[in-house]
């Protein structure tokens, strides 16, 4: 196996461009899993911990390499709540967003946060950069539109990011746990509201429907709430699997998503 | 209550004696340690639940570099056994065969490889080709029990199967009374059925084994087991040695739970160093400690009682039924403690009766595992009896108040059912229970937070509570014994068979021993659990090591102590039944000789004489400890997700050898029950798969999942025990699923009775009430 240890962007997307067949590795912590337990046998790998590009964070860019250790203490309340519920310490020391983006699984849990606020995924390659928006990178369940040679250098938020955001997730215990299902939901101060969902469908899931009609209501009654839970929990699109049933994660999408949002009008 | 002595070590928060070795990464197990030319051994298991081996070709792993021997049915023992490390003759069927040409269930062994390597082992166990001729899988009790049902034990060669044909191992039986007369006199009747899952122990360290020759050619065994001298009877009858060929020796271990009282893997290293003459190390994997090791019997429990209006129970009855997977190992002697362990703590019903019944099934074999039945037994009667207390419109600690056994008092159960045959009777010599109901509900705040509504919003809060009782060792059946010798300046040295399993209980012994000789626990130096050297000890189970270890300990340190005062008596020139040792020194009416000198003296004179001996101690009873617990929940009853948000338990074991390994024994435990009632869960696909056989997806409570949790010592004195003693190392883990349950039934209304309670389960069932 060929490992190279670049020490800069240059010379990471270079060792990329050369073996456009690497494996790129962050954090390791979905890599290593897949090589300890699922037969994961890397030609070559390019290991992008030392890239000090990668480790920037300006302002609505984050880049790849940015840890949950350091979005858990960072100032975007959305991504800091996800953090917070990723793995254990020793995972959120190591875990990056990049890497979540790379596996791109359903159950990632920075992933309803960036579908919330609309999130673009930048790419670069030696033959330039891409940026796609968030479905445009995630294709399917831990798919990606990443091509060969290519880096998840970061992602970039719009401007202005909405003033309220929450996120939860619902797993059997409180530490270590895939999500049965997560939700993230944020409010922007005329109203906007946005509701996105992971572990409820092949990719992170907006709930369109529920969105726009709880914009409209500057003061949701009980009723809108209680029809606002319903719509999320109709355009989910959950599977049965050996952690829950679809019924119970569409009825918890439903739950969670109600309580975020009253959570962010309060 | 005796009046309890005053101590100067026993008592005392002392630290582990091998506690620095342990946290500076010394290496202290059996999987630290390589020898030359050591092998490396692969297990090759069933992945099929249930199949005839028609033939199994071995010729290419074999061939496969660096393999120098392989194992199968065609070259290996054939005579049956039990894995169960029990006392012989063990109360288990006969059933397992190294290796058999029959596999039951996912997991079971067919072949093992050693090589020079363990991925040369495993690549060559890849290459054993077996053609499986798949039966039917058997895949729940009812299955099992079902007519026609395939006959999973059908070789005509075990023993002790009650009626393999009908895939029933055991069938156990008491009665007193007549408990549906009782049940029809009674004022208010209640009715429990309950359901337990498949769990396992997952103690950090896997099971794990070294063999090798010594210069004699004799067999030495590092194992980590509970049961070192068990597993050297054991696996010397299976490869045909005299006992006196074996040596097995425990070093730490990196915890048991029960499940390594069970020989899985002694035998196959053994019979690769005795087939190849090199040293073998075996070793589970985690997988494997999931698939193929031991878990905690599964059971369906039935509870009646019948009480009258004043609360006083009339009749109790229990009906068990056990699944104990693909061999019975256990499957007796746990179930008849689901009983014993349960029902003598209400002893004012004159109307008892158990019934119960082990079966096989094709799935992973069930064995001892903290609280052995008790937990399941005790899950079922005190969920019944919360619902009897709100029946009859008493409170829960109430009803335990007026029914519970005390100090003097009896029960029949005792002397009905014992280890799977009948008991003995047994009188309680102490029993503080009144006292931890009561100062453990004041703690709590029962009555206030009883008397609180949970509320009508999506959080609801309630309380619950138990009330338990476990054992102290096996009476009339275990043996302990211990050696104290003197050396030459004066300090100790204990020779004990038992085994610390990383509870401590090397430090607790030292402790004993030190109280009686005067000196410190520094002045002792422990050698245990090594069958060359330290006397018999039956092992670590059955709650056994502080009480009957630690008596033998006691003993034998009363007999070195009343030789070093003879001695010093001569010196002193003083009658020696008037002389004590404190602080390392005898003191006289006119001068003081020091432990020092006397150990001197007996080496090197005047008159040198070694100064040792031996005690061995057979407990005549079992001597219960008892807790009440209480817990506190917040139910959301959208999402259905239970949180534990306090829990309390007041315990009486005794005399708290060292409080603060006490408390940890009960913290740990009350974690480990806790998983077992929110988590914890085997599951298995239709095929008798093991689905989640990891850390990451079976589910053991992390810190961030426990509560706070409280540990009440309360006092007592247990007269037959080393200085009051009883034990404590199994039944914290009786409290949380009741006293879970309970406090959901507080909060929400609703009686759980599957564990584990997970989110989705209870939200079905608080839809299915309405709530
Ligand atoms: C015990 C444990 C618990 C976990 N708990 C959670 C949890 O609660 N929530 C959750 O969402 N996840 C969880 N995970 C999964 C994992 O930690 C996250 O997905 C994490 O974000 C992965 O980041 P990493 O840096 O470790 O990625 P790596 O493992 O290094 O890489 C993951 C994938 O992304 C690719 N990749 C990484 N960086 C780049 C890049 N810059 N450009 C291109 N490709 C890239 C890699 O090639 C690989 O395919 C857990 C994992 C473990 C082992």
């Amino acid at each position: 196996m060929d490992i190279t240890l670049p020490r800069d962007l240059e010379a990471a997307l270079a060792a990329a461009a050369a073996a456009p067949d690497a494996t790129i590795l962050a954090g390791g912590t979905d890599l290593m899993v897949g090589v300890n337990y699922h037969g994961v046998r890397p030609s070559a790998v390019v290991a992008i911990r030392r890239v000090a590009e990668l480790q920037e964070w300006e302002d609505r860019f984050i880049g790849a390499g940015v840890t949950y250790r350091r979005l858990e203490a960072g100032p975007i309340p959305g991504l800091a709540q996800a953090a917070r519920t990723v793995g254990s310490p020793q995972i959120r020391s190591a875990g990056t967003i990049g890497g979540n983006l790379g596996t791109a699984s359903p159950a990632g849990d920075t992933l309803p946060f960036l579908a919330a606020v609309d999130a673009s995924v930048v790419l670069r390659s030696t033959a330039g950069e891409r940026v796609l928006r968030w479905d445009e990178f995630i294709t399917g369940p831990k798919r990606n539109a990443r091509g060969p040679g290519e880096l998840i250098i970061g992602v970039r938020f719009p401007d202005r990011l909405p003033r309220r955001q929450a996120f939860a997730k619902i797993g059997v215990r409180s530490a270590m746990v895939i999500a049965i299902a997560s939700c993230c939901v944020t409010r922007d101060e005329d109203g906007t509201t946005r509701v996105a969902l992971g572990s409820v469908g092949p990719t992170p899931i907006r709930a369109r429907r529920a969105e726009e009609m709880i914009s409209a209501e500057s003061r949701p009654t009980e009723a809108t709430l209680t029809e606002f839970s319903r719509l999320v929990a109709d355009e989910v699109r959950p599977i049965t699997d050996h952690r829950s049933t679809a019924e119970y994660r569409r009825y918890a999408s439903g739950v969670m998503a109600r309580r975020l949002l009253e959570r962010v009008l309060s | 209550m005796a009046e309890s002595p005053k101590f100067t070590v026993v008592g005392v928060s002392e630290r582990k004696v091998d506690g620095r070795a342990l946290v500076t990464g010394k290496p202290v197990f059996a999987g630290d340690v390589e020898l030359p030319g050591m092998l490396h051994v692969a297990l090759l298991t069933s992945p099929v639940a249930h199949a005839r081996i028609r033939s199994i070709d071995t010729a290419a792993a074999e061939a496969h570099p660096g393999v120098a021997c392989v194992l199968t049915h065609h070259n290996t023992p054939a005579m049956r056994y039990t894995t169960a490390g029990q006392g012989a003759p063990e109360p288990s069927p006969y059933d397992t065969r190294m290796f058999d040409t029959k596999v039951r269930f996912v997991g079971d062994r067919v072949a093992a490889v050693a090589a020079d390597t363990l991925s040369a082992a495993r690549e060559a166990a890849a290459l054993i080709a077996i053609d499986f001729e798949e039966l039917t899988p058997v895949l729940s009790i009812d299955a099992a029990l079902a007519t026609g049902a395939p006959v999973i034990h059908d070789e005509d060669d075990c023993l002790d199967v009650w009626d393999a044909p009908h895939n029933v191992v055991s069938v156990i039986g008491a009665k007193v009374g007549d408990v549906a007369a009782g049940l029809a006199e009674s004022a208010v009747t209640a009715e429990t059925t309950i359901e337990t899952q498949y769990a396992q122990h997952a103690p950090l360290e896997p099971h794990v084994v070294l063999s090798h020759l010594d210069p004699d050619g004799r067999l030495v065994i590092l194992a980590s087991t509970q049961v070192p001298f068990h597993v050297r009877r054991i696996v010397a009858r299976l490869l045909d040695l005299p006992i006196h060929r074996v040596r097995v020796i425990k070093p730490r271990l990196g915890g048991g739970f029960g499940v390594k009282q069970e020989v899985l893997l002694e035998d196959v290293a053994a019979l690769v160093t005795l087939r190849t003459g090199r040293p073998a190390r075996l070793e589970y994997t985690r997988e494997q400690e999931f698939v193929s090791a031991r878990t905690r019997h599964p059971m369906r429990i039935r509870v009646r009682l019948g009480a009258g209006a004043d609360g006083m129970l009339q009749a109790i009855g229990m009906d068990a039924i056990s699944n104990t997977g693909a061999y019975g190992a256990h499957g007796l002697t746990v179930l008849s403690n689901t009983g014993s362990k349960t029902l003598p703590l209400y002893n004012k019903a004159p109307h008892l009766a158990f019934d119960g019944r082990v079966v096989y099934t094709t799935l992973p074999v069930a064995g001892a595992y903290r609280g052995y039945g008790g937990t399941q037994g005790s899950f079922a009667l005190e969920t019944a009896m919360d619902d009897l207390a709100e029946r009859l419109g008493i409170d829960p600690v109430e009803l335990r108040l007026r029914n519970h056994i005390r100090t003097g008092e009896t029960s029949p159960i005792f002397e009905e059912l014992g280890e799977g045959r009948k008991g003995t009777p047994q009188v309680i010599t102490s029993c503080a229970l009144e006292e931890c109901l009561r100062r453990g509900a004041e703690r709590f705040g029962w009555a206030e937070r009883r008397a609180r509504t949970p509320g009508a919003g999506a959080l609801r809060r309630g309380v619950g509570m138990s009330a338990h009782m476990q054992g102290s060792g096996i009476a009339l059946v275990d043996m302990a014994s211990a050696t104290i010798s003197m050396n030459d300046d004066g300090s100790f040295t204990l020779f004990t068979g038992s085994t610390d399993l990383g509870t401590g209980s090397d430090t607790v012994l030292a402790q004993i021993a030190a109280e009686v000789l005067g000196v410190g626990v520094e002045a002792i130096v422990v050698v245990a659990a090594d069958t060359d050297l330290t006397p018999f000890d039956t092992g670590a189970y059955a709650s056994s090591t502080t009480y009957v270890s630690g008596k033998a300990v006691e003993l034998a340190a009363m007999r070195v102590r009343d030789q070093i005062l003879a001695v010093a008596g001569r010196i002193l020139e003083s009658d020696p039944t008037g002389l004590g040792i404190v602080e390392g020194h005898i003191e006289g009416p006119q001068r003081s000789v020091s432990l020092a000198d006397i150990g001197k003296r007996s080496y090197y004179g005047p008159d040198p004489a070694q100064i040792a001996a031996t005690a061995s101690f057979v407990p005549e009873s079992s001597p219960p400890p008892f807790m009440a617990a209480f817990a506190e929940v917040e139910v959301d009853v959208e999402t259905g997700l239970i949180r534990v948000t306090d829990f309390l338990a007041a315990v009486d074991c005794g005399t708290p050898i060292n409080p603060i390994m006490t408390e940890g024994q009960v913290e740990g435990a009350i974690a480990n029950g806790i998983g077992y009632a929110l988590t914890e869960e085997m599951q298995f696909t239709v095929r008798g798969r093991n689905r989640n056989p990891d850390l990451a997806r079976y589910k053991i409570p992390g810190a961030v999942d426990l509560p706070p949790m409280t540990v009440m010592l309360i006092d007592s004195y247990e007269p037959t025990g080393p200085m009051g003693a009883k034990s404590v190392a199994e039944i914290g883990i009786n409290g949380p699923l009741p006293a879970i349950a309970n406090a959901v039934y507080h909060a929400v209304g609703i009686r759980l009775t599957r564990p584990p309670f997970t989110p989705e389960k209870v939200w079905r069932r608080l839809r299915e009430a309405g709530v």
